[in-house]
């Protein structure tokens, strides 16, 4: 872009304007260029460039809250964005089989706060392995059966818990299978730690499979949410959990194309048109590979 | 030993600070409400800031939703020790502000916005950590030792987003006055910010 390297005197002389923002575009990038080779002192920068957040914090700043709508555009936006990138993940083959079985949600927990950068947790559940990777949840579960059973001594209470989870998870692989279905996994928002994974139908309903919910009380129920673009979320069907906090529903059908979000709320009674409750889980749908 | 704050130094990093990295990790592994507290947290200075520079409320919008984007895509590239989350997040917005009256100028040819690199490769990759938590009232009076003409300058700059050239043509001064009024009223900012002399610490931090 820039014909000739900026001195590191005339960078200097500019470092005012630069921390500012208050050159063109040209001078930005040879300012930039410079600062990215020139190994002398740039401390006029730092200096200067310093106080410059402070001119934000200035008092005569009107704070502006902006309207509420625009949190759903971005969160909408950025799940189209997340979907795109693991759509992106798919198309490329995996470099190494999925792993199985899967870890366990405290293992990935455990991982992803391990990672300190880097977009590979989301390339990783890109949609070509998700069926594989509920496969071997399955599996894993089924292990975890038959270990509790052969050497610890189940309770009854126990093993009724993960054979109910089991068979929730079952009903998505299944419904996962049919030709033209998404998958989503759904993880826990901030003071929750529900998670599961779902299929949604060629109709769009949603077979879902959840556990660690906490139980509802009263006329409390759990709403499925459905988001697509920037349309406002749209109720498509809600249950109770009991205090195994495992859940097995299936949805209404609805308008849930690749990308649309898949939120769960706890919501104080039945018939919420928008979420009211805290929001515990959620996920993108994503395509199958082929 | 040179100072990499630039003698704005002594901070140490806020629980507020250690929340919002955190927060980060979360963003850059693909976690949606990790962004939608992030955006909870600073939605109004954000807000706030880009409907300073745009003064329209709809571009304002797409200002904040784009630079809200931006730091989704790119949070794994943040930085930490060159400034702390909020600086890097609101500086993000101000340079997409920046961007968007800029375009809005017929005069102004900017390249494609694809091709601009994101605002954390741009101005704040050499931004030192700020000093601890000032009131705003310390800001305002730091902000009045300033002349007239200086704010005024620095104003046009940094949220009317003008080069000095065309700052120059607005307040029909010559281009080495607009120049130096922007640096000396950068550096009496930051005397009364530090409470030192500038020159002090540009000999401390120019030393090996």
């Amino acid at each position: 872009m820039s014909k000739q390297p900026m001195s590191h005197d005339q960078a200097v002389e500019l470092a005012a304007l630069y921390v500012l923002g208050a050159l063109d575009e040209a001078e930005m990038a040879a300012v930039r260029e410079h600062l990215a080779t020139c190994q002398e002192s740039h401390a006029e920068f730092e200096e200067l460039g310093g106080v410059v957040p402070y001119l934000l914090e200035s008092a005569d700043l009107e704070l502006v809250e902006p309207p509420a709508s625009l949190r759903d555009r971005i969160m909408t936006a950025a799940a189209a964005d997340l979907a795109e990138r693991q759509r992106a993940g798919a198309a490329e083959p995996p470099a190494k089989p999925a792993p199985a079985p899967f870890p366990s949600a405290a293992d990935r927990e455990a991982r992803a706060r391990r990672r300190t950068s880097g977009f590979d947790w989301a390339l990783r559940i890109a949609a070509v392995v998700a069926l594989v990777v509920l496969g071997g949840w399955n599996l894993l579960l089924q292990g975890q059966l038959r270990t509790t059973n052969d050497q610890l001594g189940a309770t009854a209470s126990q093993l009724a818990q993960a054979q109910k989870f089991d068979q929730a998870v079952a009903a998505v692989i299944t419904a996962a299978g049919e030709k033209g279905s998404k998958a989503v996994i759904l993880t826990p928002t901030e003071n929750s730690t529900a998670s599961g994974i779902a299929a949604v139908r060629t109709d769009g309903s949603v077979v879902l499979a959840m556990r660690n919910l906490q139980a509802t009380a009263g006329t409390e129920v759990y709403e499925t949410w459905v988001i697509v673009g920037s349309a406002a979320p749209v109720a498509i069907g809600s249950f109770t959990v009991d205090a195994n906090g495992i859940a097995s529903f299936t949805t209404r059908p609805a308008d849930t194309p690749v990308g649309a979000v898949i939120a769960l709320s706890r919501e104080p009674a039945p018939g919420s048109t928008a979420p009211v409750g805290p929001i515990v889980s959620t996920g993108v749908a994503v395509a199958p590979a082929g | 030993m040179s100072d990499p704050t630039g003698g704005l130094s002594g901070r140490v990093a806020s629980p507020s600070d250690d929340a919002d990295r955190a927060v980060l990790v979360l963003v850059a592994n693909g976690q949606l409400d990790a962004l939608q507290d992030l955006y909870d947290k600073y939605r109004t200075m954000a807000y706030s800031i880009a409907l300073r520079i745009t003064a329209d409320a709809s571009l304002a919008e797409d200002v904040v939703q784009d630079a809200f984007l931006g730091a989704w895509r790119n949070a794994g590239r943040y930085v930490e020790g060159k400034g702390s989350v909020k600086t890097w997040l609101l500086s993000i917005v101000h340079h997409r502000a920046v961007d968007a009256v800029r375009r809005r100028r017929p005069t102004v040819d900017l390249p494609d916005r694809e091709s601009v690199p994101p605002a954390n490769l741009t101005l704040p990759d050499i931004w030192p950590e700020v000093a601890g938590n000032l009131e705003r009232e310390a800001i305002a009076a730091a902000l009045a030792t300033l002349s007239e003409v200086q704010r005024e300058a620095i104003e046009l700059a940094y949220f009317g987003g003008l080069t000095q050239q065309e700052i120059a043509a607005r307040t029909d001064t010559p281009l080495g006055t607009v120049k130096s009024r922007i640096r000396l009223g950068l550096l009496a900012l930051r005397r009364a910010i530090v409470g030192d002399d500038g020159s002090d610490g540009a000999a401390e931090v120019g030393s090996p």
